[in-house]
């Protein structure tokens, strides 16, 4: 399998000597109750699928997917999910956890795609999507009535161009939006458009598309492409970027911004920036908020920081690890290889191993 | 409605599915490292990796912005003497010039990314038509930093390069707009700034990057990591070629774009695809060193791309809106995509680079 080919061996391994246990029972999501987790992800036949996982890492459940996911909204209320397709998809799909069932699918407007993330509302009445008015290379929030079969009511502008993850302040309705900057059109698949005048930013927008807030890094980093958010209790914003810049001179990849503040720039160090190749799959807050974890695909690893003082501390190592979501007192990471990983500290201790190769994020239910 | 349902996973007696995880966790501790399923290439050692770099960087990447370098001096003088649009020995000048960056353009990284460089030399695509925009607004205002380089090193990176130079040359508009004496001095200024750009990143290389690439120090800490970028420069060279150079005047099959097709008023749209894969090729095959089998996949998948791209009669794409020409066209862009597919299946385990699932193609 590709995905399991990286040299280790001069490094202690993340999930060392895992066989490819395809045999192991899968019990049916009847059998293990409802799924704490969602992973898009691919199967070994190259079909791709939407995960529901237990809490143990355990497969609750499989949903056949029409093409490659990417993230998952969690309804707040409602054991219901919108899994995205990834970019430039133009579909979602509505997810009743309880039943592991389609109950509806969304279609972004003639001249939109997906970016493969979303958000509910406070009151779960509203879904709100980042997507892209292509022809006018336009970064939109799209607004669908949960509250009344997901119809599409309307959208505004995000701020920017390339709008990716979206979240949103704990107790408000206030969005946060994560501008990537960089231009794509569907019809140049996934080429990068504008590297040359790319200017991501962090968007704060009320839910009725009034801007409120935008925090940008420094001119010299307008190619450091900001993507992944997490925002913790407190409502500080942990940003995980993709440097699109020249790879020798790799800037910090992680970075906290607070409303009325200055953004924060989080240096692990250049060796480490170079090593994970200038690239954060996804972001997360430890549950008390005072561990930022940054999964590094391209690096093997999981970028670990302070969170208060912004201090690195060690990496861990982390064979494809992409997925990272909050789960009791640590983190849950997810790989393309399959495995599942319990991160507490800067202890990973393997969980399972599917055979399965599991997407870009891991959402928490 | 749910029309999906649940893939349909085999159920296990409870106590059985406990005594599998219990197992499979004492694995999990027990075993390191994990046997692989399939017996991968050896990878290659770091002393094998420094011979490869070292070819790369000696006949692939030095002759390459020597080329480039010699090329835009050429047009800039040709152009202090000889500056109107249809003259044949400038025209001649610049098709020579934009050869040569074209079949050094996926070298994106070190000197051509110093003071953005390679922007200040190609900037396209250029979605938001920047460029003629800029020219028009010089044009109009005469802008007087054509008068001094460094002026000129400081004007919009849109209004810099071969692809502003072509809209100055061969757009309808632009290349009779205003009065012909600005438009001399303007072509004067852009090529004159692209043949310093063009010096400047072979100075750098010579003077120093080329070393950096094969010493261990605060650049690069390994040939590893030298090869590394030379195999993502690959990948993103023959991505861009599918992508952008083909991608963009197929559009969709809707609505194709015969109008985005890459240097298209100078007609050299073609060109730039089948120069940039034959040089690929040529980095491709460096990096796989001496190794006969993997060359041997190499050379068939690029020369099958370049042999599709040489039956094809169509300069600048413009059979992208009828259904037999498109697919010519859609032909050739999965076979650039084949050769891709090559390189990460093939070449990309020999030189031990990380190919996971996310760490491949993430978002």
């Amino acid at each position: 399998m590709p995905w399991t080919a990286i040299d280790m061996t001069s490094r202690r391994a993340f999930l060392a000597g895992m066989l490819a246990s395809s045999l192991t029972p899968i019990p049916t999501w009847a059998d293990a109750g409802s799924p704490a987790f969602l992973s898009a992800a691919r199967l070994p036949d190259g079909a791709y699928v939407l995960c529901g996982l237990a809490t143990n890492g355990g497969m609750v459940f499989q949903l056949p997917l029409p093409a490659r996911g990417h993230a998952a909204a969690a309804h707040p209320k409602r054991p219901e999910v919108v899994a995205f397709a990834r970019r430039p998809g133009n579909f979602a799909m509505v997810i009743d956890c309880a039943r592991g069932a389609v109950t509806t699918e969304l279609h972004a407007p003639v001249g939109f795609h997906f970016y493969g993330h979303g958000v509910f509302s406070r009151d779960a009445r509203r879904l709100y999507t980042t997507e892209n008015q292509y022809d006018a290379a336009r970064g939109m929030i799209g607004v669908w009535d949960a509250a009344n079969g997901y119809k599409r009511i309307g959208h505004f502008e995000s701020g920017g161009i390339g709008p990716h993850e979206i979240s949103r302040l704990p107790e408000t309705d206030t969005l946060i939006v994560a501008n990537g900057g960089i231009e794509t059109h569907p019809e140049a698949g996934r080429a990068k458009l504008n590297l040359a005048t790319m200017a991501p930013n962090l968007s704060y927008i009320s839910e009725t598309g009034e801007m409120l807030e935008q925090a940008a890094l420094a001119p010299d980093l307008h190619q450091n492409s900001i993507r992944h958010i997490d925002v913790n209790a407190a409502g500080a914003v942990a940003m995980g970027m993709q440097w699109q810049g020249d790879m020798t001179e790799v800037p910090p990849l992680v970075a906290v911004h607070r409303r009325g503040g200055a953004v924060q720039l989080l240096d692990a160090g250049t060796e480490l920036h170079r090593d994970v190749d200038g690239y954060i799959g996804s972001i997360a807050f430890d549950p008390t908020a005072e561990i930022i974890a940054a999964t590094c695909p391209r690096g093997g690893r999981v970028l670990l920081f302070d969170a208060t003082s912004g201090r690195p501390r060690a990496p861990v190592e982390a064979i494809d690890a992409c997925g990272v979501a909050r789960h009791g007192r640590g983190l849950i990471v997810t790989s393309g290889t399959g495995a599942v990983g319990a991160l507490h500290g800067t202890d990973l201790t393997p969980q399972s191993r599917h055979n399965l190769a599991f997407d870009n994020h891991l959402v928490r239910l | 409605m749910p029309r999906m349902i649940a893939r349909h996973l085999p159920r296990a007696p409870r106590a059985a599915t406990l005594a599998v995880a219990a197992l499979a966790a004492m694995m999990m501790l027990a075993a390191r490292p994990a046997p692989a399923q399939e017996t991968p290439p050896p990878v290659l050692s770091e002393a094998e990796k420094a011979a490869r770099v070292a070819d790369v960087i000696d006949a692939h990447i030095l002759p390459r912005f020597a080329a480039l370098a010699e090329t835009t001096a050429h047009l800039a003088d040709v152009a202090r003497a000889h500056c109107t649009a249809q003259d044949t020995e400038l025209r001649a000048a610049y098709d020579a010039a934009f050869d040569a960056w074209i079949s050094a353009s996926h070298l994106r990284f070190g000197p051509t990314e110093t003071d953005t460089r390679a922007f200040a030399l190609a900037f396209w695509p250029d979605t938001r038509g920047a460029t003629p925009r800029s020219i028009a607004a010089m044009i109009a205002a005469e802008d007087p930093a054509v008068q001094s380089p460094a002026a000129y090193a400081e004007v919009s990176i849109a209004a810099r390069g071969f692809y502003a130079m072509e809209a100055l040359l061969f757009d309808d508009t632009l290349s009779v707009a205003g009065n012909a004496d600005y438009r001399c001095a303007l072509l004067q200024a852009m090529s004159a700034d692209s043949a310093a750009t063009s010096a400047a990143i072979l100075a750098e290389w010579q003077d120093s990057y080329a070393e950096e690439m094969m010493t261990d120090g605060p650049r690069y800490r390994s040939r590893t990591e030298a090869v590394q970028v030379l195999y993502k420069v690959l990948n993103e060279g023959l991505e861009f070629t599918a992508d952008t150079r083909l991608g963009r005047p197929l559009g969709s099959f809707e609505r194709p774009r015969p109008t985005r097709a890459e240097a298209r008023r100078s007609g050299r749209s073609w060109r730039h695809v089948m120069l940039s894969v034959a040089s690929l090729e040529d980095l491709a095959l460096r990096l796989a060193g001496d190794d006969a089998a993997l060359g041997d996949d190499l050379t068939g998948a690029f020369e099958h791309a370049l042999t599709v791209g040489g039956d094809l009669d169509d300069p600048v794409f413009a059979g992208v809106i009828d259904p037999t020409g498109r697919l010519k066209i859609e032909i050739l862009q999965q076979s650039v995509q084949a050769a891709r597919a090559v390189v990460r299946g093939s070449l990309g385990p020999r030189l031990g680079v990380a190919a996971g699932f996310n760490a491949l193609d993430g978002d």
